[in-house]
């Protein structure tokens, strides 16, 4: 379960988010909605611990990431904004220093790696080094790397970005499976398609605020639109940067 | 917020560093070929030094005379002190011009006429004041010349009654106390900044790589979201730099241990006390400014916006503990105290004195390597701090 109240963060005259509020509960899929620049990344960042608010709370689990960041962060997996990997090491291997941040050792961490390995069908490229990896093979070494520790809350910044067809299908029913595991995932897209297809509810936000919350359902019936695409312009009030 | 180290979260990162740098294979070799210049460079300028200084007393000097009948006397006299008097060139200025002659000694017409006036008569060297490689040769012509001309002197003198030792006003002696380390530690000014090179080219590629590379390479997010305190990123990071850095050290160290080994020095007057009881307290000695350095390099290129801005601050920043080198260098200085807390400079000092032979008290080791010690925790601090702030983790300014 996550967290956020009255979060607030500015860089110098830019108001990246004012006062941003949303609960994202256990056994959900909740999806960030907004465009470009409305303040996804910076939210997200803010709960997995690489950005302090200038105001407002973020928790995890109830623990709150001001006062005690590391143990906030035990409890999340993450696919960051930025996803790189390292080109001299191969995905095991990277997989294995995760586990490793995360105090995993042993035969523990190698079970959970061969795990991840299955689950994301990484045989094929496992014990490769990820120099010349495709954009798909690299985000499922990324995806397996959040979630090497078995996290009970996961956060994805726009994890469908950049790939083809089959990548996004894979991505999607990842993520439904995580929900069905009974875990928190919350994930940011501009991508209304993915929000209609995936998400138990959504948080919509547009120029770091949080303008419509709820079911897709809900949205549609409390814009009066028909269908879910008009719901979001209407909520945003722009069709800019939406895809 | 829980205080004290990670260590097993530290070993993590430094594990992974080490292992990661090692994989990179164009690094590493420069990483490994870099300390070995210092040494080279040092045998070569020996053999150099050997080679001319055998020249100059095994061999008989050739001096070329131009119209040697006009000075018979002389000529014999050079002859008689081992000199081989050759056939001249047809232009001795230009031969001495091109190189071809050190030295061409030429007697004027009007040489032998204003001998028997007693006046004083003319002979003209042509010689190029800057080459060094013919001043053995033109100081060896020098001194013969004169002694020519205080003998024909004293000659004159006695004829007309007169001791010679009335027109010598002064007897100068000349007391040497270059000790056979002295001269050489001259030599080896450079030595000690070889060695502080190396702590630098040893560790930087790692420093970068970990840093400005790791945030161009989109890894440091991903890396800092993971329940790791920054001091246990940072620390992990700085002792990865440190370990390339000690390798290179090492090597470079070795490498001047061997060189008089390799080479007959003795021989030529140059005792180096470069033995292994030495040399390990060298390392000793470089030890906080190695960690210091790897500090320094982690700040560096954490605040660097790119891999190749690190790069290009870096190679600067390596010059600068060379200033003092290079002042020792030329004009040796008499060691102050205050001298010895100056990171980079305290070391350079006692590492020439260590070569030279001459007396290090442990408190002067102690207060060097306890100044750098507390620079270092400085750097490894603020490195730390900058891991913290969110313009490094996302390369905003300010």
């Amino acid at each position: 379960m996550i967290v956020l109240s009255d979060v607030r963060k500015a860089f110098g005259p830019v108001q990246a988010l004012r006062g941003v509020s949303f609960e994202v509960a256990d056994g959900r899929i909740t999806g960030l909605l907004g465009p470009n620049g409305a303040g996804k990344t910076t939210a997200l960042r803010v709960v997995y611990g690489v950005m302090a608010p200038d105001s407002g709370r973020a928790t995890v689990d109830g623990v709150d990431l001001a006062a005690d960041r590391l143990a906030a962060q035990a409890r999340l997996g993450v696919l960051a904004h930025a996803q790189g990997l390292y080109p001299r090491l191969t995905a095991r291997e990277h997989l294995r220093y995760a586990g490793r941040l995360r105090g995993l050792s042993g035969a523990a961490l190698e079970a959970r790696i061969d795990a991840l390995v299955d689950l994301l069908d990484l045989s094929e490229f496992a014990d490769r080094r990820t120099d010349g990896f495709s954009q798909g093979q690299k985000l499922k070494v990324a995806l397996a790397r959040a979630l090497v520790h078995d996290p009970g809350n996961v956060v994805l910044d726009e994890p469908t970005s950049g790939l083809d067809v089959a990548g996004t299908r894979a991505v999607r029913a990842l993520l439904g499976r995580l929900r069905d595991e009974g875990r928190c995932v919350l994930f940011s897209t501009h991508v209304m398609q993915e929000v209609s297809v995936l998400c138990d509810r959504v948080v919509v936000i547009a120029r770091g605020q949080v303008v419509a919350e709820g079911t897709p359902e809900e949205l549609r019936a409390r814009t009066g639109q028909a269908s879910l695409e008009d719901a979001f312009v209407a909520a945003i009030g722009s069709e800019e940067g939406l895809a | 917020m829980r205080r004290g180290i990670r260590w097993d979260l530290l070993g993590v990162v430094f594990a992974k560093e080490v292992v990661d740098n090692l994989r990179d294979r164009r690094a590493l070799a420069m990483a490994l070929f870099f300390p070995l210049f210092g040494p080279a460079v040092m045998a070569l300028v020996l053999t150099m030094v050997s080679k001319q200084a055998r020249t100059v007393e095994d061999h008989p000097l050739s001096l070329p005379v131009v119209a040697a009948e006009r000075a018979p006397n002389l000529v014999a006299f050079l002859v008689e002190r081992g000199v081989d008097v050759a056939t001249p060139p047809a232009d001795p200025e230009a031969a001495v011009r091109a190189g071809d002659a050190d030295v061409v000694l030429a007697i004027p017409e009007e040489h032998g006429a204003r001998l028997r006036e007693g006046k004083p008569a003319p002979v003209r060297l042509y010689l190029d004041e800057s080459r060094a490689s013919a001043r053995p040769a033109v100081e060896r012509v020098k001194r013969l010349l004169e002694a020519y001309s205080r003998r024909l002197g004293a000659q004159r003198l006695l004829l007309r009654g007169v001791h010679p030792a009335v027109g010598e006003a002064l007897a100068v002696e000349q007391v040497d106390l270059a000790t056979p380390q002295s001269r050489a530690g001259l030599l080896l000014g450079v030595l000690p900044y070889f060695l502080v090179l190396a702590l630098f080219t040893g560790g930087m590629a790692v420093a970068i790589d970990a840093t400005a590379g790791e945030r161009e390479r989109q890894s440091l997010e991903p890396l800092l979201l993971h329940p790791v305190p920054r001091s246990a990123v940072v620390l992990g990071k700085l002792l990865a730099t440190a370990l390339y850095s000690a390798v290179a050290l090492c090597e470079t160290t070795i490498g001047f241990g061997l060189v008089p080994v390799a080479l007959p020095l003795e021989r030529l007057g140059f005792a180096i006390r470069l033995d292994p009881a030495v040399l390990l307290r060298l390392v000793t000695l470089l030890l906080p400014l190695l960690v210091l350095v790897a500090g320094v390099m982690i700040l560096v290129a954490a605040r660097a916006r790119t891999f190749k801005a690190a790069q290009s601050t870096l190679s600067f920043l390596m010059l600068v503990p060379a200033m003092p080198g290079m002042v020792l260098a030329f004009t040796p200085v008499k060691l102050q105290t205050w001298m010895l807390l100056v990171p980079a400079w305290g070391e350079q000092l006692l590492v020439t004195r260590l070569i030279r032979g001459e007396d290090v008290p442990l408190g002067w080791q102690a207060a060097a390597m306890g100044s750098t010690a507390a620079w270092a925790a400085a750097a490894a601090y603020l490195a730390i701090r900058a891991f913290r702030s969110e313009a490094f983790l996302f390369g905003r300014s300010g």
